[in-house]
């Protein structure tokens, strides 16, 4: 016959421990998640290198490039793309990205300059529309294993509005996958694409260029924001994974310890109630053989 | 023997072939084209179509949607959107080349 408070004791037990086989569950997701996150961040590098050394032989080669993607103008509204997560559990992950753009977007609002925010991910999406920010586009759904196709998608709407001049520069939030035990949130300028001004070493390369030189160019410089954004989307992706994983090995082993802390709990309970029978049993004895 | 040169086919997600070729023919924006060794640095848009890389007396057929060719330094690179090795031969690289274009969209 279990005390209340040895019950009560017990239920907490069996509760964490569910909890705790969640997580472990997620833990191992993400451990596996990493490694094939992390293979597809290598595997997309050599594209991305070779994009940039034809970019700049390009460039170099051309001169005085001119495209509207490469257009410095004033500034008057800037769009913020902001990456993040669908799905929480990650530890700091989202919010250390979705804080980082809003001190932007707060520093932007104070110079007077509008911004219209681009989100990826649930995450940005409730976080930024609870604040009262104006969202042109959301994208869901591609973060957890994200594909060219959506890196294109994501690329497409930035430079399209760019273009149009809805927006005059796009300020890109993401996560850097740096290692597997360090993400760091940062921010760059997406567009207008910086020139590349390092392409100065060597002498320009006098390339055939078949169709003509512009539009090579313009054929080549929206693939390089589409490989851009497919490299933020990949390490965003590999970043979330990593925190993830980390969040879910926290998770677990403070269950673990949860558990020992009410198992001993519920043993001491046990033993007073044993205890408190005992004496009750000796009391009652001892008041029979006296009388 | 022609002399080798380096080829290396990339698709934003991955190297799909790099190696020594002997000889190697695509198809640009403004047609087919071949290519030896040492030819001139060359710029060109890829179009839909079929690539043929010979190598070692091996031909390996590849569809290939669009993207650029760069020719540097006896160096080329194909920097495909998207790319695979086809199994067949040329006519069916293309029909793979023209299913990728249309899986593109």
């Amino acid at each position: 016959m279990a005390s209340a408070e040895l019950r009560r004791i017990q239920r907490r037990i069996k509760s964490v421990r569910s909890t705790m086989k969640i997580t472990r569950a997620m833990e191992l997701i993400a451990t596996s998640r990493i490694a094939r996150a992390q293979q597809r961040v290598g595997a997309a590098q050599p594209y991305t290198r070779a994009m940039n050394e034809v970019i700049r032989n390009v460039a170099a080669a051309s001169g005085r490039a001119s495209h509207p993607l490469l257009e410095t103008r004033a500034v008057r509204t800037v769009g913020v793309l902001v990456v993040t997560s669908d799905r929480g559990l990650a530890g700091a992950y989202n919010i250390n990205v979705m804080r980082l753009a809003e001190l932007r977007a707060i520093e932007l609002g104070r110079a007077g300059i509008d911004v219209r925010v681009y989100v990826v991910g649930r995450k940005a999406q409730s976080y930024f529309r609870y604040r009262g920010y104006l969202i042109q586009q959301t994208f869901l759904g591609v973060t957890d294993t994200p594909g060219y196709g959506d890196a294109r998608a994501v690329a497409n709407v930035v430079m399209n509005d760019f273009a149009e001049g809805t927006i005059d520069s796009v300020e890109v939030f993401t996560t850097r996958y740096v290692s597997a035990l360090t993400q760091t949130a940062s921010s760059w300028t997406l567009l207008p694409i910086a020139p590349p001004i390092e392409a100065a070493a060597g002498a320009p390369v006098g390339y055939t260029y078949e169709p003509s030189a512009e539009e090579i160019l313009g054929r080549l410089l929206p693939r390089y924001v589409e490989a851009a954004a497919f490299g933020i989307l990949l390490e965003a992706s590999a970043s979330e994974h990593a925190a993830r994983r980390r969040a879910m090995k926290a998770a677990t082993e403070n269950a673990d310890e949860l558990t020992r802390v009410l198992s001993r709990q519920a043993n001491q309970a046990r033993q007073a109630e044993i205890t408190t029978e005992i004496s009750e049993i000796v009391g009652g004895a001892e008041a029979l053989t006296r009388g | 023997m022609a002399k080798p040169f380096r080829v290396s086919v990339v698709s934003p997600e991955a190297i799909v072939w790099a190696g020594d070729a002997d000889m190697l023919v695509v198809r640009t924006t403004e047609g087919e084209m071949g290519i030896l060794a040492d030819h001139e640095p060359t710029m060109a848009a890829l179009a839909t179509g079929s690539a043929q890389i010979h190598a070692g007396g091996e031909v390996i057929t590849l569809a290939v949607h669009g993207g650029f060719l760069q020719i540097f330094r006896n160096e080329v690179t194909l920097l495909t959107d998207r790319a695979e090795i086809a199994a067949g031969d040329k006519a069916h690289a293309r029909k793979l080349a023209e299913a990728l274009a249309e899986t593109d969209r």
